[in-house]
């Protein structure tokens, strides 16, 4: 909004009928007294956070750490106690001025209040989707700087891979699979009933990445997702609204589902909370290399040739150095937390401030992430009739990665390789730890090109830099208007702008960065997304004796824009000098992206005597990114929820239970500036103009998706036992391709065009049980089940393959899909069989044929990096003042390429090397021509890997893709102790230990199956599953104590 | 208190929807969508120069210019390239077919569409002349192209045009260019035109005369053929370069940090560090082919080895051979290994080496050769001393473009050359050998294009009489025909253009089969 004036009025009517609702006055109140009491949990303890809601109200306040509560009422007023997990108890007011309530723990409650698209809290009974919501201290518990890696295996149907486990590694979070082929399938995020932006770096903003040669693709390197930012202890509850029927109301950003946080809000007499914790990492698992072959080329002076190992054996004594072991350090990280709250006798305004500071230094040496929070929220009374929201954050952050994995194969900047492979690859006859010759450069092994050698290790991480900073606002104004008894008005104002500096050093003597005497990108990413909502809330009334209807009508309006300034400089003064203004050639590239939507929408609810709800949503966007009248596009939804246990009372004597089904239609866009082409300034010699890589397609429609779920969520034995399962099938026309590829004919290279479709479908289950419950000993379990699975049904243009190229990053590889295939598929350079399905061997070398020596076509051999299920398990123990609670994350099938290992295999550092002077004759067929007839020829030709390295070297990367990986994992576990009252003074206090990813039991054969080859920012499938010289996920300890006052 | 509430509230309400200027921010502020014409030629400029360099890799190898040895093993298996073969799945050999279908693609469609609205008829006659260039080294290199149904961006499969078509287009154009270049008329410029064109600064006269040495070019490609008309081509040579200050040359500036404006072969490209001269060119620069002749220009363009003598690899062995550490030649930066970063190169191979895309010398020898089919000794022999006089300047002026270490060629030393009878022999006994073979060092490191329709014209081996048996391309051997013993004809279509998206046109041009690369151009009859 910051070019165009705000535009005019839209009509002068809305403007009256607005005015006339709020120059009503407001309601005669009755006579009213303070109710206070204490909320407890079945074993006495006090219960802090717990709605007490004035029924038919907007009149809330919420119990303190000594879980006590005071509330203005009128006597025949109802007082309802709300507590996620617990079961919904309602008191009214009598003639007592104290009423304290126990609740009790549950594991379905369909009287529970649980959010709901728009933030809105509804009863869970008259939802007709899926959906799930974690507790707030639930999630600040694990102890994970990024919340987002604190939800795998708590919610069925959502997926978090971290990129890796160097501190502050980006997160992707899927919700119900990967649908979209090439765009991003990340869900909306939104606090406090506004987006917040999640957007992991895009390599593509640097200005290096413009050409080939110094691109880096999304692969040697990472920045945050950017909802690490948020503090995990502001967060009350998050809920996941997990389809698109779910989350129809949020619209066209909505089509991967949507995460709603809910931010904390002070309490009467909330006090001073203080936390603190202090973790150690390590990693566990280590790489195996061979000791038996040297190097392949020495020269006389004993300088090596190259880094391959397919040389004469070690002579008998030569001292190795364990140049694995020193590398890594242990890791540290340390959280504080304190926040006040409170709230005034009356409860009319109430307040939190907290602040939050996180320092992490992670196990590769020069890593780290450091974090400070300052959150203030106040909620205010201001008149009977109008309430006040504010909540104010700001973050500022401080990353420090190291590389990882290769810039690739298609882009070769340099032999770019993460410190991992370094590691690996570094003579182990030499003391890697000697990275520096005595003059302070680079010392050197090879006679290759400075450019040539790979780093050593050393080297890489003390002299490369990876620097990310960010300072990030988060302001959210909201003003609730209830003048009349039938509804009420809700307006917020949000901005979420942030300012992230980047920078990335390729040092002047590395060997990516030598050609051009250094490489320094400096990236400032400036975002201001401004967003504005308004609803207007119908509440709930009578059309008939037993039927109601209730709802809402809304606006929102949002305008996000980023830009930024980048700029990459070579040619090094000082080489040790880190500034833009210590280089002698610069390029700036800005970027700016913008995008406006404006929404419609609304919302009717049908309630048939409290059991039978029908639930309608219609929104109509129109967005700024689409070719002028494709811009608007309207979708509904449906769902219905059916409580059987309330409809037929003989049921519910022994069960409570729901039936829900829902079917939605979401719409999705373009990204901006996608369908008309722009020049950009050419680096060639004199500059000037020239097309960029894509071609105009002015025909770019939106894309759709239809979707339904239905559900059941049933319970027993006085909601101990409770299910939820849902299955759901997702269909998505005319998808939006990005950056599909097509025969240079055209004038172009890339297109971005409509014409994929995908099929999506899964059975997600969660059960929870409370098998013990007893006033000094309970236990709780929660598990979660997803199965899952996404099929391409259709690609633009009859093109036989698409593929993300950045996911291209190792050998022959990439994420490919075609018709029939998962979406999770890949492709390669996979060996030729014969119709018999024997391997086709030369006739000349004895050697395999792989596809691209005839076709040169990536070809399918039926990879899929689709699990084929998740269980996440949660078990929660509470003994007196004890507590523990683990996490075991589950996965079965799902296939892994060990790049790393491939790599290893290559350049004869891999154990199964070591048989290398057994001659052999791999099983197979000769490609002479007779290999698909009726007697083909055997293949009888011996190799002797030893003499003909191309044995390994020319080995396909297929051998190397370990199909069916499961895994089990514990992510979690915390013993916790609660202090005597009194402790130190406090108030309440516990003490806790907790490890984290403790223990891996898998039966993949490299470091750790959950990576990511690129990083979240990549769209498509991404490079889930591609493991290059990732560094794995960390062991942790933490300890930690937390106190209130 | 109300009224500032409600004003509060409307304005927020009162973000209509549906308002269309609100909306309308669609229009990418990071790159305009259409710019004066003359800023599209920068680019399309350089890689007029530029694009020939990236595919002479692997068409250099071919002609055996040089070739890509092991540098740690004395004997490999040689490259494909070096065998007359291709990468299969690879775009090595495309980069011309890029940069004609999208470098120049669209950008040349507009740029010719506007310079023709705004009567620019110079910047129309270099448009178009390099559209025919377009036309002109894709055919060549890959046979039959797509030139009728190119640039429509709805078409998802393409047919190719034959090779006799490709000509004739690309006559049309030069035709056309060369009228559009006489013209002075109109909205003519040479500031407007020099601000985009770097290679003649807006000298309109020297593309009129670029024009027509294209044409001599485009004719003298038809010397295999019945239409071939040797006076047609010596008449456009005529009109064409005057001397080596025609020369189309292009400046690298070295100055961009992605280093796309740094002389491709320089050492910081890293594209050429580990090739290595051939035997072939060194004999015909040591005397082994011309009676004992040393060319002053050997040791000013090609490589010594430590013991300062000039060595050849032979692009059989995969290596070195048999030539010691002391013997093995270095790359063309001089130096040992891949070495040569921040340090003085030599010839075309430095980082501000300026690179030719056409020079008066190769003309020259064009009029030579057209003038020796035509029977013209006296006409032939006195091209063929401008070529090698107008080279060997040539040399020496590159070898002062970025302070390269090679010495000048003093005026002694190039008379005595062009006096020896081995190189320039008595009147009357001028030979195709000699031109060809002088061609071929003129156009050395640079003139991939033009040197391997040359060496396809004459088969590779053809001898210039069934008595002397002595071969137009002195000393060329050692093919190793990794093509059940044929020759290499074109490359086939670029493999992620083509191959994998539009299989259906090259299926009806039979370019599915695994020999496609060995099918004789139309151009190049037996």
């Amino acid at each position: 909004m910051d070019q165009n004036p705000v535009p005019g009025i839209m009509k002068t009517s809305v403007v009256m009928v607005l005015l006339g609702m709020l120059l009503v006055a407001p309601h005669a109140l009755a006579q009213q007294k303070t109710v206070t009491g204490k909320v407890t949990s079945e074993q006495g303890a006090p219960l802090s956070g717990v709605s007490v809601i004035l029924k038919g109200t907007n009149t809330r306040t919420a119990t303190n750490n000594e879980g006590s509560y005071s509330i203005r009422a009128a006597v025949g007023q109802v007082l309802q106690f709300r507590l996620i997990g617990t079961a919904l108890v309602e008191r009214t007011v009598g003639d007592a001025d104290v009423i304290d309530v126990p609740l009790r723990r549950v594991a379905l409650d369909l009287d529970a209040v649980v959010v709901s698209a728009l933030g809105e809290a509804t009863e869970r009974r008259a939802q007709g989707t899926a959906q799930q919501t974690i507790r707030g201290a639930d999630i600040a518990q694990t102890q994970r700087e990024n919340f987002v890696n604190a939800l795998q295996g708590r919610i069925a149907g959502v997926d978090v891979t971290s990129t890796s486990g160097v501190p502050g590694a980006s997160a992707s979070i899927i919700v119900r699979g990967i649908t979209s082929i090439s765009g991003s399938n990340q869900p909306l995020m939104i606090v406090d009933g506004l987006p917040m932006d999640n957007r992991t770096l895009n390599t593509g903003l640097l200005a290096s990445d413009a050409n080939s040669n110094t691109a880096l693709s999304n692969r040697a390197i990472d920045f945050t997702n950017r909802a690490a930012d948020f503090n995990p202890d502001d967060i009350e509850s998050l809920t996941v609204l997990k389809g698109p029927e779910a989350a129809a109301l949020y619209g066209i950003d909505a089509a991967n589902g949507a995460i709603v946080i809910q931010t904390k809000r002070g309490t009467a007499g909330g006090g001073v909370q203080y936390s603190s914790s202090a973790r150690v990492e390590w990693t566990g698992a280590k790489p195996q290399l061979q000791r038996v072959y040297g190097p392949t080329t020495v020269a006389t002076d004993g300088t090596l040739g190259s880094f391959f190992y397919f040389g004469a054996p070690y002579p008998a004594g030569t001292r190795f150095y364990d140049n694995l072991d020193g590398f890594l350090r242990k890791g540290t990280a340390a959280t504080t937390s304190l926040s006040f709250s409170g709230a005034t006798a009356d409860n009319r305004i109430n307040y939190r401030l907290a602040t939050a500071a996180d320092k992490q230094d992670g196990v590769v040496p020069s890593s780290g992430y450091g974090r400070v929070n300052l959150t203030a929220a106040s909620q205010a009374q201001i008149a009977p009739w109008l309430n006040s929201d504010v909540s104010m954050n700001y973050t500022y952050d401080n990353n420090d990665q190291v590389y990882k994995g290769t810039c690739g194969t298609i882009s070769t900047c340099g032999s770019l390789l993460g410190p991992l492979i370094d590691l690996m690859l570094w003579p182990q006859t030499d003391d890697a730890k000697d990275y520096l010759t005595k003059s302070g450069l680079r010392r050197r092994l090879t006679g290759l090109a400075a450019s040539d050698e790979p780093d050593n290790p050393y080297f890489n991480v003390n002299k490369d830099k990876i620097n990310a900073k960010t300072s990030r606002v988060m302001v959210n104004l909201g003003l609730l208007v209830t003048p009349f008894s039938w509804g009420s008005l809700k307006t917020n104002l949000g901005t979420d702008a942030y300012t992230n500096q980047n920078l990335v050093l390729r040092n002047p003597e590395s060997a990516t960065g030598f050609s051009t005497n250094g490489v320094l990108d400096q990236a400032d990413v400036v975002t201001r997304n401004l967003d504005a909502q308004t609803v207007l809330n119908i509440n709930s009334q009578p059309l008939t004796r037993s039927l109601s209807i209730s709802g809402l009508v809304g606006h929102y309006i949002s305008d996000h824009k980023t830009t930024t300034d980048a700029v990459v400089g070579t040619q090094f003064l000082d080489p040790n000098f880190v500034s833009i203004n210590n280089t002698n050639q610069r390029t700036p590239q800005p970027t700016i992206e913008q995008r406006r939507l404006v929404s419609l929408f609304g919302k009717a609810v049908l309630d048939y005597r409290n059991f039978l709800y029908l639930t309608a949503t219609g929104r109509n966007d129109w967005t700024s990114t689409m070719p002028p009248g494709a811009s608007s596009f309207f979708y509904p939804s449906v769902s219905t929820s059916f409580v059987f246990s309330d409809a037929f009372p003989a049921i519910g004597r022994f069960m409570t239970g729901k039936l829900r089904a829902a079917y939605a239609q979401v719409g999705k866009d373009a990204k901006p500036y996608a369908f008309r082409p722009a020049l950009q300034y050419k680096t060639t010699s004199y500059g000037g103009y020239g097309y960029n890589f894509w071609g105009p397609n002015l025909s770019l429609r939106p894309e759709f998706a239809k979707s339904w779920e239905v559900g059941a969520e049933v319970s027993f034995f006085h909601n101990r036992l409770g299910l939820d399962g849902t299955v759901y099938r997702k269909v998505t026309e005319d998808q939006i391709v990005n950056d599909v590829r097509g025969s240079y004919g055209t004038g172009f290279i890339l297109f971005n065009l409509n014409g994929a479709s995908t099929r999506a479908r899964g059975l997600e289950l969660t059960v929870h049980a409370t098998p013990v419950l007893k006033p000094t000993f309970g236990w709780d379990v929660v598990a979660n089940w997803t199965s899952a699975g996404q099929v391409v049904t259709g690609l633009p243009r009859g093109i036989p393959e698409s593929y993300v190229s950045d996911t291209w990053l190792y050998g022959n590889v990439r994420n490919g899909t075609m018709v029939g295939l998962s979406t999770m598929s890949l492709t390669g350079f996979f060996y030729l069989r014969n119709n018999q399905g024997d391997l086709l061997i030369d006739p000349t070398t004895g050697l395999p044929v792989r596809s691209n020596v005839l076709s040169g076509n990536f070809v399918d051999r039926g990879y899929d990096r689709q699990p084929d299920f998740t269980i996440g398990l949660t078990n929660s123990f509470r003994y007196k003042r004890f507590g523990l609670e683990f996490l075991v994350d589950i996965r079965k099938g799902g296939d892994v390429f060990d790049a790393t290992d491939h790599f290893l295999t290559t350049h004869g550092l891999s154990l199964q090397t070591l048989d290398r002077d057994q001659p052999r004759v791999i099983k197979g067929v000769l490609m002479d021509g007779k290999q698909n007839s009726a007697n083909p020829t055997p293949n009888n030709i011996v190799v002797l890997p030893s003499a003909n390295p191309a044995y390994y070297t020319s080995m396909s990367e297929e051998l190397f893709i370990e199909r069916d990986i499961n895994w089990l994992r514990l992510r979690d576990v915390q013993l916790s102790y609660e202090l005597p009252q009194g402790f130190l003074g406090s108030r309440n206090a516990s003490v806790f230990v907790k490890g984290t990813d403790l223990l891996l039991i898998t039966n993949y054969t490299g470091l750790d199956p959950i990576v990511n080859g690129n990083t979240a920012a990549v769209g498509g499938s991404g490079g889930v599953g591609i493991d290059f010289g990732n560094f794995p996920m960390p062991r942790g300890v933490n300890f930690g104590i937390r106190m209130g006052f | 208190m109300h009224r500032r509430l409600c004003a509060l509230l409307v304005a927020a309400f009162g973000l209509a929807a549906g308002c269309h200027d609100f909306l309308d921010v669609n229009t990418n502020p990071n790159g305009p969508q259409s710019v004066s014409a003359n800023l599209y030629l920068p680019q399309m400029l350089h890689w007029l120069v530029t694009s020939p360099q990236y595919d002479g890799r692997f068409v250099g190898r071919y002609t055996q210019e040089w070739t890509l040895p092991s540098l740690t093993l004395a004997t490999a298996l040689p490259t494909t390239w070096d065998r007359m073969g291709y990468d299969a799945g690879s775009d090595n050999g495309g980069e011309q077919w890029r940069d004609v279908y999208w470098s120049l693609g669209q950008n040349l469609v507009d740029m010719n569409a506007k310079a023709a609205a705004e009567k620019r008829w110079d910047l129309l006659g270099v448009g178009l002349t390099l559209k025919a260039w377009g036309w002109q080294v894709l055919t060549d290199l890959h046979g039959e192209i797509i030139i009728k149904e190119a640039f429509d961006e709805s078409r998802t499969t393409f047919d190719y045009d034959s090779q006799d078509y490709a000509y004739q287009e690309v006559q049309r154009l030069l035709d056309s260019a060369i009228v559009l270049l006489r013209h002075s008329d109109g909205a003519v410029d040479a500031g407007y035109l020099g601000k985009g064109d770097h290679i003649y600064n807006g000298n309109r006269v020297k593309w009129l005369r670029f024009a027509w040495g294209m044409k001599a070019v485009v004719l003298n490609h038809f010397s295999k053929t019945a239409t071939y008309q040797p006076d047609a081509v010596i008449a456009a040579v005529d009109s064409s370069f005057q001397d080596n200050s025609d020369d189309a040359l292009l400046q690298y500036p070295a100055t961009s940090t992605d280093l796309q404006d740094y002389n491709f072969y320089g050492w910081t490209r890293n594209n050429i560090r580990s090739y290595r001269q051939t035997q072939f060119v060194v004999g015909l620069m040591n005397g082994a082919q011309f009676g004992g002749a040393v060319d002053p220009r050997m040791s000013r363009m090609l490589a010594p080895a430590a013991d300062g003598q000039y060595r050849g690899v032979d692009p059989n062995l995969g290596g070195f051979g048999a030539l010691t550490a002391t013997q093995q030649p270095f790359n063309f930066f001089g130096y040992a290994g891949t070495a040569g970063s921040g340090l003085p190169a030599r010839y075309l191979f430095a980082d501000r080496s300026k690179l030719p895309v056409m020079t008066y010398a190769e003309l020259q020898f064009i009029k030579a050769e057209a003038a020796l089919h035509k029977g013209d000794q006296p006409t032939a022999r006195t091209a063929y001393m401008n070529g090698i006089s107008a080279h060997i300047d040539f040399v020496n002026a590159r070898n002062l473009d970025a302070g390269q270490t090679p010495t000048q060629i003093t005026g002694a030393e190039k008379t005595a050359f062009l006096a020896d009878a081995n190189i320039v022999p008595p009147p009357g006994n001028l030979t195709l050998s000699h031109v060809m073979s002088q061609k071929f060092i003129a156009l050395w490191g640079w003139g991939h294009n033009e040197l391997w329709m040359d060496m396809r014209r004459y088969h590779y081996t053809d001898v210039v009489d069934t008595v002397s048996r002595l071969q137009v391309f002195r000393g060329f051997a050692n093919l190793y025909a990794d093509n059940q013993g044929k020759l290499v004809q074109r490359i086939r279509p670029r493999f992620n253009s083509e191959y994998v998206w539009n299989q259906t046109g090259l299926s009806a041009i039979g370019a599915l089969a695994g020999d496609y690369h060995t099918k004789l151009l139309w151009i190049t009859p037996p």
